[in-house]
């Protein structure tokens, strides 16, 4: 029980991850490869806030967004002067330098010998949230909140003008709007939420380390993104679901852990190679890549 | 004298390219499409311009509304008070009042006819995010009104029970050649601009949407007091809708007048019409 607890709160983070992503990569188009980083810096906001500032759980979540969200605008007005590929590369360049600094500012971040014994989060100073079931709990309405707002943006005016960008930056441009405003404003927001993952995942395994964000987990998101689908709501959550339950897939067959870990890449690297040749929207995706 | 919307003066635009040479350093060549230009729009009134290909039509409309920059001049828009177009991006440009549409169409495939329409809505207010989470109540009344603006506009024009509002709610890849440069024409009245500059509205569209087409250019005139600049091929179009013509040759104008004045032009039949 406690295992599939376990399986379904790691879902739930992916979901608010490829639920975030999903705006900047799929409505407004833009590849961000430096999401595992607004993640990261989401998860060591919130070991400073817990442990350093003995903040409780909304506080400290907060400020974990805020603060990312705020160094996501920063980024995002410098990055997103560049056009397409040079776009990627900022963030490509971003992501490499916050793993970099997380990996070598021991002063500040412990480097590789990482974050342990952050404490659990209280809610209004009452409540420890702490154990598999409120993890579980806590994890499950964040992540269905972070599904509604992201709902709403989709569908809201702001989305449909994002998908008209995606379209034809060209036209929109030609009716007044301000395409570098829009991709701003796409791009904090989703680096905000992204923030709320990384505070789920450094006080829910009480340990965090710069790997857990590195460039393999950008590409990580990115794979969950494109697999599961882009444009609506239900395709990230059906990449998220899949990317974190398909390796536990592969214990249940038998496969060796060390086989198993090197499996797990391959499969994902076909699937994406299947579905770039047979099935470009993803699984359940509205866009095409 | 009539009123001007829009005065350009003194416009002068090359194109630089680079030649490969056999020595080794490469030659710069200069090709001037615009020459000293002037020419004015009347407020209120269809202005047609004509010439022959890559004689700078459509770079004159890029450079009007900003996509493309100018060496040397000035433009300016009159919409109550002046404004210098030259320097301006092309959203500010925009919503100063002026608007375009494109040769080759640039509709929003993805979205629905009706989105289409709404996203070139004047008001933008519900599209900023924090508007579109924290007041929806407001941002569904703002819907509700653009979603009958544009209901009207189509009816205005092809009367109830059309095509176009039957189908609402189809993406707009599935559309026409000709339906999707209607549908480009139709979401200009949605930004409620006060000068609009038509790329070839006519061209490569079927003849039968001719007639939507004269009754749009002359609804924007007459009911929705826009002014409307556009480049034109067919003569007989623009006999039809237009007041004034300017002719364009060798990167100035070099006629001006109404329409059939201008056609009758000796340097316009020798160099343009050849006949």
């Amino acid at each position: 029980m406690n295992y599939l607890l376990h399986i379904l709160i790691m879902v739930n983070i992916y979901i608010i991850l490829t639920v975030s992503a999903n705006l900047i990569v799929g409505l407004a188009n833009l590849l961000s490869l430096g999401q595992a980083a607004f993640y990261g810096i989401g998860a060591y906001i919130t070991a400073w806030a817990l442990m350093t500032l003995g903040l409780t759980l909304f506080p400290a979540l907060l400020l974990s967004i805020l603060i990312t969200a705020s160094i996501g605008f920063i980024i995002g007005i410098i990055s997103l002067r560049l056009k397409d590929d040079y776009f990627i590369l900022a963030t490509l360049g971003f992501q490499i330098i916050i793993y970099t600094v997380l990996y070598n500012w021991i002063s500040v971040t412990r480097g590789p010998y990482g974050i342990p014994g952050i404490p659990s989060p209280k809610l209004f100073g009452l409540v420890e949230i702490d154990g598999i079931l409120p993890f579980f709990l806590l994890s499950s309405i964040l992540a269905i909140a972070v599904i509604v707002i992201f709902r709403n943006l989709i569908y809201s005016p702001f989305g449909r003008a994002l998908k008209a960008m995606r379209d034809d930056s060209i036209a929109l441009l030609s009716l007044g709007r301000n395409i570098t405003k829009l991709k701003t404003q796409a791009f904090t927001i989703a680096s905000g939420f992204s923030a709320v993952s990384g505070f789920l995942f450094a006080a829910y395994i009480t340990y965090i380390d710069p790997t857990s964000f590195n460039l393999d987990e950008a590409i990580f998101i990115i794979s969950a993104v494109m697999i599961g689908g882009t444009g609506n709501i239900k395709g990230p959550l059906i990449g998220a679901a899949f990317v974190v339950i398909l390796p536990e897939m592969l214990r249940f067959v038998g496969m060796p852990d060390n086989i198993a870990a090197n499996m797990r890449m391959i499969i994902y690297g076909l699937i994406l190679i299947v579905l770039m040749m047979f099935r470009r929207q993803g699984l359940a995706g509205d866009y095409k890549f | 004298m009539a009123e001007t919307i829009l005065h350009i003066e003194n416009l002068s635009k090359a194109f630089v390219r680079s030649i490969k040479t056999a020595r080794k350093k490469d030659a710069i060549e200069k090709i001037s499409l615009l020459n000293h230009l002037d020419l004015t729009v009347e407020k209120g009134k269809i202005t047609a311009l004509i010439g022959g290909n890559g004689s700078g039509k459509t770079t004159l409309f890029n450079i009007i509304n900003g996509f493309l920059d100018a060496d040397q001049g000035s433009i300016k828009f009159i919409n109550g008070r002046i404004h210098e177009l030259l320097g301006k991006k092309p959203d500010t440009i925009a919503r100063l009042g002026l608007g375009r549409s494109f040769q080759d169409n640039h509709i929003f495939d993805e979205l629905s006819i009706l989105e289409n329409m709404l996203v070139a809505g004047k008001e933008t207010f519900g599209e900023t995010p924090f508007v579109s989470l924290f007041s929806p109540g407001r941002n569904r009344k703002i819907e509700k009104q653009k979603t009958e603006r544009a209901k009207t506009i189509i009816e205005n024009i092809f009367g109830s029970g059309n095509y176009f509002w039957q189908h609402k709610a189809e993406k707009a890849k599935n559309l026409s050649h000709g339906q999707r440069r209607i549908l480009g024409l139709l979401r200009i009245f949605m930004a409620d601009f006060k000068l609009v500059l038509l790329d070839e509205p006519t061209t490569g569209v079927n003849p039968e949407f001719f007639q939507s087409i004269t009754d749009i250019l002359n609804r924007m005139v007459n009911e929705n007091k826009m002014s409307v600049f556009l480049i034109e091929h067919n003569m007989g179009f623009v006999k039809q809708v237009a007041h004034n013509c300017h002719f364009i040759h060798d990167g100035c104008i070099r006629a001006s007048g109404t329409p059939a004045e201008v056609i009758d032009n000796p340097l316009v039949r020798n160099t343009y019409l050849g006949f």
